[in-house]
């Protein structure tokens, strides 16, 4: 009785442990011990450790920005899933997208997901630019932040529109054509820069591989870090927090 | 440890103020007397919780909303009208009336170009609502035209990028057999 006593308190140790080997400062009790856990943990450290009431009401900010990111996560996530069956291939892509809507195990929620977070975001980014400009936070000093904002409300949208060539269906290949015909009307850049995007003269195995390249790998890369410059420059300007 | 951090938030308080003090347009509430908490768990909360209602929002409208897939993509058939995704609806619709220099090259780029420069543009150093009318009539006015492109581009356009009143008289028009 006593050894198993013993194995039981050892065992309950090692899961304490374990806890605090994760969370090293356990429940937030007092300021001080919140403000060193914001200080220490990874995913806490983006945010300042002390902020004044007036900046995080959620009427000021309407969470905004911070839901732009978090659909941002979102499609990350989502988008790794569908990933793991698509083919970026014109043999391929569509028969992949219906395996994913009437076969995969969630693949259609999955990609309803992937697709209505995509709407979203380029909606709440918006928003958020109108917060921005209605509290005329992009005044001094957060001109810069402001010009970083407009680049990632581009990024924003060629990340949706290139996503929208990927499903190869009837919808997906005219609304990019229609899209890419715009380029073309640029003096003297315009016809090559529609070749560029596309891959040739018109919308075909080449452009779903340069699409989906450029969706899955170089414009997250490019929004994540400006991303990361956004936020920065939030902490170092300062919240603009309260009228 | 606990020492160090205090000073470097003192510290930064104390850049913080006279920062505020040279640069801060005077018209713009000193917050320099608002109540400090500790971020948190009050602030992550907050924004934890935003999280999980637009998770489960997103779930539900994705259980209820078949996101689009149509017959395979077929080179030779063009659907008509073709329209590109809603947020470029905007520009097909300029396209549509104005010269293509102009609408698709000329007045993106400037738009572009403009909405960098709004901070240098703007030379008001208020940011009251209501010390800057002209400024706030100025951006609605923009965001009600690309709203307004959106919705014609959208709900307007029918058979050949035509003018269509089918949404509002009852038999919308299609866009290769599903309502656009
Ligand atoms: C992918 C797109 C974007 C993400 C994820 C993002 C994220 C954020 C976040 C989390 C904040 C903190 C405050 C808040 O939540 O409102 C912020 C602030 C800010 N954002 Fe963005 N943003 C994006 C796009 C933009 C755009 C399009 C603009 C403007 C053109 C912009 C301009 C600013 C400015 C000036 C601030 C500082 C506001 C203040 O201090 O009150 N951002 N952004």
């Amino acid at each position: 009785m006593r050894v198993i006593r013993a194995a039981v308190d050892e065992m309950w140790s090692m899961v304490g442990q374990m806890t605090s080997a994760v969370f090293r400062h356990g429940l937030p009790l007092t300021d001080k011990i919140a403000a060193r856990t914001a200080l220490t943990n990874f995913v806490l450290h983006i945010h300042p450790v002390r902020v004044r009431r007036s900046w995080i009401r959620m009427s000021y900010t309407l969470c905004l920005g911070g839901l732009s990111f978090f659909l941002f996560i979102v499609l990350t996530v989502t988008g790794l899933y569908l990933m793991f069956y698509y083919v970026p291939s014109i043999n391929h892509a569509y028969q992949d997208m219906r395996d994913l809507q009437f076969v995969v195990t969630f693949g259609g929620l999955i990609r309803n997901m992937h697709r209505w977070a995509a709407h979203a975001m380029v909606i709440t980014v918006w928003l958020h630019m109108a917060r921005v400009f209605l509290t005329g936070a992009y005044k001094k000093p957060r001109e810069f932040n402001w010009g970083i904002g407009t680049v990632l409300l581009l990024v924003t949208l060629l990340l949706s529109f290139t996503g929208y060539l990927l499903p190869w269906d009837q919808l997906s290949i005219w609304a990019v054509t229609v899209g890419t015909n715009m380029a073309k009307y640029a003096p003297i850049a315009g016809p090559y820069t529609r070749y560029l995007m596309l891959g040739g003269h018109a919308v075909g195995d080449a452009t779903l591989l340069r699409f989906y390249v450029m969706h899955v790998v170089g414009l997250p890369l490019v929004g994540f870090l400006l991303m990361v410059v956004h936020f920065w420059r939030v902490r170092k300007d300062g919240f603009s927090g309260g009228l | 440890m606990a020492t160090e951090a205090t000073d470097r938030i003192a510290a930064r308080q104390r850049v913080e103020a006279r920062r505020r003090q040279m640069e801060a347009p005077t018209t713009v509430r000193d917050d320099s007397e608002d109540e400090m908490i500790v971020s948190f768990p009050e602030f992550i909360f907050k924004e934890f919780i935003a999280s999980v209602a637009m998770t489960v929002f997103l779930i539900l409208v994705s259980i209820f909303l078949q996101a689009p897939l149509l017959g395979q993509a077929n080179p030779g058939v063009t659907p008509n009208p073709s329209k590109a995704p809603w947020y470029f609806l905007g520009l097909q619709e300029l396209l549509s009336r104005f010269p293509p220099l102009m609408a698709g090259v000329a007045f993106p780029t400037f738009v572009i170009v403009l909405m960098i420069l709004v901070p240098f543009l703007d030379r008001n150093p208020s940011r009251r609502p209501s010390e800057r009318k002209v400024a706030i009539i100025l951006f609605g006015l923009y965001m009600a035209i690309v709203v307004a492109l959106v919705i014609i581009g959208t709900f307007f356009r029918g058979h050949e990028f035509i003018w269509d009143w089918g949404w509002v008289l009852g038999n919308p028009q299609t866009c290769g057999g599903r309502s656009c």
